[in-house]
């Protein structure tokens, strides 16, 4: 088989190939166990969430029912509208700036010279570290009186990250990057490698330079690395809330307070369990509507349907 | 092609006999260790942190003689509360646990886990007599005692840096104006008059809890604990919030003391390093400045009590802090003889002396026997008839407030501070929150 | 093929070194100073005087229980991810049964679960089922939640095999088991290798299950162990960063072996 067959089927949309040839295909069967165990252990408890949402319970006792309290009160809450945009916004921030960091350290990642397989390596690092350590470390880097800012006031003023919205922000963003940038640069790596030579070749022939190349060849041929990077980020960035429990604790105020960490603060700093339980839902909704969204929008849920119709 | 098929056949099925093993090693060593409370255990839960090992060595002591063994738990401590509220009313539930009293067991008394020790204390009044009444009075609950003191106390005390205060020719404030005059004096010379770990909220708190102390009297917030929300709102609350904007307006902490930490070291660098001259911080500065800047600790590393304000209500030897963190028992405990007796360690000479050597300050009526070997003498007995005179000592108010009024405190001053709310802004949140 | 050696492009990878260097350089620099030492050079200083006492209290500190115990639970987590996601995806891309549509749905509905969410409800069903303060009852749930991911991940993998190989495998009347070991499997080397990846760090970052889910020194993981590092009040910065960077190595070891065949694999359908 040549690479140029198997490597053109990435993303090159082909014609339903004849039918009639008798395919066996797998049954339910091949889904069942990881289903099986992915109900119990994560559908099973979402639904026990949903019934806590519509109960009042400080994990003590046993929960009271309670209505649509819960709800109401949420809907009514400025924070917990405020926490919603802020997961949108730091969601949308964190994929704009990892995305293009991580597509082009993965192309260049992806040439085979050694001094790029060491710099891979060091790149791969923050990968491994947990986020107590992140946040130690950031911190200290970040400190106003002994680190960067400190060195370069031209730049931080005061240094006063922690202490304003958009500076709270701005830091969150910033370690999000560098901690999970590494992975993504892996995926894009990896599809890059991918893209057949004679593409290159052919362009070359043409005359077409390395930018040229970058955005008619490799671009392209990155789409569904760039969908499954994008929905990952995006989900990621909607569910994360290590980061900002360990940097900002949802401060200036409720500056950084987004809804996942919202959701801890009023479930187990407040132990309002009712109510944290229904951020959590609601969390899970928004985030459902919008990687479906993704989803429907790339195409991805489409894709099925090239190597289908056998 | 070929060779692909053959290293995945090998993958899978290797990966197969490894979840196998896996799964074998991780029963083996897990099923031993889960032991009930029925097979003559006592499990003892602590806060997780490095400080653990005087509290191993008196389960160890504790061993030795009880057929009754106790079983010492650790939960890593940022978490600790969050994990304890997840299992205390469920079988894991330890039989007796850390807490910092006050606010952090209330729940738990309302939920009517807890047993109160008033039994065991008239089996053996020591549990109540070998303790400073202030600090024992932490732990009690509508007039019941919940809980016995087991690590040490830790007043908040005003820290400072001698050396910059004699270069700036500034003598340790006795009273708010000479604060308010000694802040106007550094910030003169390019020095941050406070170093504040604003980063972490709590400090900013203490600042708090000390002002409205000195100005109205430990009742206004006992007042507002109860209930009273009136009290928020008082002419002597007013007052307190008007000094400390008065401190934040002067330029007292800076301009960005909520990017720095007291956790990660960032505050004690500034006072250690000279760059800012005072430091309210709980007794554990001393430590923690002992660790990290040994120098500075021993040449110019000054201590001493917050200063009074002229007309104040309060006494001006009340304290605040942390009165001590407790160990509560259990209703449902099996053991409560063993329970008993492994709670009158907690003023033995042993427990005392462990402690002294961690550089905790137990509040037993023991402990001044043993001062002088305490790692710091001098400090040690400072803090000790600090704590014995005080009149009032008042639980920070993060911990007298059940936890879910934490969070709201928090960014309530928070806010205060950098200017995101006003008086009213406070009083409103202060109003707003959760009494029980 | 040749392409002329990029200025820019090499110029903006040292920028990203510098970025992602110096936290590591501050790390580093830590560990290999005194606490006092470091307080004194703050984060970006040169270190004086250098010493391995760190990595000498982290390992007489108990580190090695903690380290055993995190190897179990990540071994586990990626044996379990491996056994069940590849037929999982295999269903998903070639059945066509409206059940296996509704647990892709499903599975796309995980995605967006938040593990903290559902750590409540998780602790009752891990208690309920005698799991509790077991390596089991952690490496169950941690598996559960790296299942979405990596199911979407495999079978973005799986789909972009050519219905041509099916074709040709299905002239030999072969049984779907057969298709899935010589066909599927080999050519989603990529995917394997990604998911082996992702799900590992997922268990050896853990840290929410295994807080809430064990209690005793015997179940402790690494991720808890750094506790040890702080009190109440405050944090030993080099300890903490010590015990860290010893956590690391492992990984980074087993990331610098099988990097080659993890960046080959990740090259997608085919390969070379």
């Amino acid at each position: 088989m040549t690479t140029t067959l198997a490597t053109g089927a990435v993303t090159r949309r082909r014609p339903a190939s004849r039918a009639g040839t008798a395919v066996t295909r797998p049954g339910f069967a091949w889904a069942l166990p990881a289903t099986v165990f992915f109900v119990l252990f994560a559908i099973v408890p979402l639904v026990l969430v949903a019934v806590l949402s519509f109960t009042r319970w400080n994990g003590l006792g046993s929960p009271e029912f309670a209505g649509f309290d819960n709800w109401n009160r949420l809907f009514d809450d400025p924070v917990m509208v405020k926490s919603l945009w802020l997961s949108l916004l730091l969601t949308l921030l964190g994929v704009a700036v990892q995305t293009p960091i991580s597509i082009l350290l993965g192309v260049w990642a992806a040439g085979h010279q050694r001094n790029r397989a060491v710099l891979s390596a060091i790149y791969f690092v923050p990968l491994l570290l947990s986020a107590t350590a992140v946040s130690v470390l950031w911190r200290a880097l970040l400190d106003p009186n002994f680190g960067i800012p400190a060195e370069a006031g031209w730049l931080f003023g005061d240094g006063n990250l922690f202490g304003s919205q958009s500076g709270a922000i701005g830091v969150l963003v910033v370690v999000g990057a560098w901690q999970f940038t590494p992975f993504h640069t892996l995926i894009y790596q990896g599809a890059a490698r991918a893209v057949p030579p004679v593409l290159y070749q052919a362009a070359a022939i043409d005359g077409a330079g390395t930018v040229r190349q970058f955005f008619h060849i490799t671009l392209p041929q990155l789409r569904n690395a760039i969908i499954t990077s994008v929905i990952l980020m995006v989900v990621g960035g909607l569910t994360t809330f290590d980061t900002v429990l360990i940097l900002t604790q949802g401060g200036p105020g409720t500056d950084t307070t987004i809804s996942a960490y919202y959701m801890y603060q009023k479930a187990f700093k407040g132990f309002d369990f009712g109510t944290g339980s229904a951020v959590a839902l609601l969390l899970v909704l928004v985030a459902t509507v919008i990687s479906l969204a993704v989803v429907r929008l790339s195409g991805y849920d489409r894709m099925r349907s090239t190597s289908e119709g056998l | 092609m070929r060779s692909h098929t053959r290293l995945s056949r090998s993958l899978a099925a290797g990966s197969a006999a490894v979840v196998l093993g896996i799964t074998l090693t991780a029963c083996g060593s897990g099923s031993g260790s889960s032991g009930d409370s029925g097979s003559g255990e006592i499990h003892v839960l602590v806060y997780g942190d490095a400080t653990n090992k005087v509290e191993k060595q008196i389960v160890d002591t504790f061993n030795k003689t009880s057929k009754v063994k106790a079983v010492l738990d650790t939960i890593p401590g940022a978490d600790y509360q969050q994990k304890l509220q997840t299992i205390i009313n469920t079988k894991q539930a330890p039989d007796i646990f850390f807490n910092w009293g006050g606010g952090s067991i209330k729940p738990f008394v309302d939920a009517g886990l807890l047993m109160p020790l008033d039994d065991m204390i008239a089996k053996d009044p020591g549990l109540k007599a070998n303790f400073l009444s202030s600090v024992f009075d932490t732990a009690v609950v509508d007039g019941k005692a919940y809980g016995v003191p087991m690590r040490g106390t830790q007043p908040v005390l005003l820290f400072s840096n001698t050396k910059v205060l004699a270069d700036a020719g500034v003598a340790a404030p006795k009273t708010f104006d000479e604060l308010l005059a000694a802040v106007q004096t550094l910030k003169s010379k390019g020095v941050t008059p406070i170093a504040l770990g604003g980063g972490d909220q709590w400090p900013t708190l203490m600042w708090f809890e000390y002002l409205y102390d000195r100005v109205a009297g430990p009742d206004l917030f006992k007042k507002a604990l109860g209930g009273d929300k009136a009290a928020w709102a008082s002419e002597d609350s007013k007052k307190a919030l008007g000094m400390l904007k008065q401190l934040i307006d002067a330029g007292a902490f800076g301009t960005n003391f909520d990017s720095v930490k007291f956790t990660d070291g960032g505050s004690p660098a500034l006072l250690a390093r000279g760059k800012a001259a005072f430091e309210l911080m709980g007794s554990w500065e001393y430590s923690t400045q002992q660790d990290a800047n040994p120098d500075f600790t021993k040449s110019s590393l000054g201590y001493g009590s917050f200063p009074t304000v002229t007309g104040g209500k309060g006494d001006p030897k009340n304290v605040v802090g942390n009165t001590n963190n407790f160990y509560s028992v259990l209703k449902k405990t099996k053991h409560p003889e063993a329970v008993a007796e492994f709670l009158k360690l907690q003023y033995s000479d042993e427990f005392v002396q462990g402690q002294l050597a961690i550089g905790n300050l137990p509040t037993t009526s023991n402990t001044p026997k043993y001062l002088s070997s305490a790692a710091n003498p001098a400090y040690s007995a400072f803090q000790f008839d600090l704590v014995k005179a005080a009149p009032s000592f008042q639980l920070s108010w993060d911990q007298a407030y059940p936890p879910a009024a934490i969070t709201p405190i928090h960014q309530a001053v928070q806010q205060f501070f950098n200017g995101q709310i006003d008086e009213n802004g406070f009083i409103k949140a202060m109003q707003a929150l959760p009494n029980s | 093929m040749r392409r002329r050696p990029n200025v820019l492009a090499g110029f903006g990878s040292l920028v990203w070194l510098f970025v992602v260097g110096l936290p590591l350089y501050t790390m580093l620099a830590a560990t290999l100073q005194s606490r006092s030492d470091y307080a004194a050079s703050g984060p970006l200083g040169l270190p004086r005087h250098l010493t391995l006492q760190n990595y000498l209290d982290d390992l007489q500190g108990g580190f090695g229980q903690y380290f055993l115990n995190t190897v179990i639970v990540t071994v586990s987590v990626v044996a379990v991810v491996l056994l069940v996601v590849p037929p999982l995806s295999y269903a998903i891309v070639r059945s066509r049964g409206r059940t296996t549509d509704l647990v892709f749905r499903l599975f796309l509905l995980g995605l967006a679960i938040p593990a903290q969410a559902v750590i409540v409800p998780m602790f009752y069903v891990i208690s309920k089922a005698g799991l509790y303060d077991n390596l089991i009852g952690v490496i169950l749930p941690t598996a559960a939640f790296s299942l979405p991911v990596c199911t979407l991940v495999l079978t973005g993998v799986m789909r972009d095999i050519t219905p041509e190989l099916y074709e040709a495998m299905a002239m030999d009347g072969a049984p779907p088991w057969r298709v899935f070991v010589q066909l599927v499997l080999p050519l989603s080397k990529g995917g394997l290798s990604t998911i082996t990846v992702f799900s590992a760090l997922q268990a050896w970052n853990g840290f929410l299950f295994p807080l809430v889910l064990t209690q005793s020194d015997e179940t402790k993981v690494i991720t808890l162990g750094l506790y040890d590092f702080q009190t109440q009040y405050g944090i030993n910065v080099p300890g903490l960063l010590a015990a860290v960077v010893l956590s690391m190595i492992p990984i980074l070891l087993v990331y610098l072996f099988a990097r080659r065949a993890l960046v080959q694999g990740l090259m997608g359908v085919g390969g070379k």
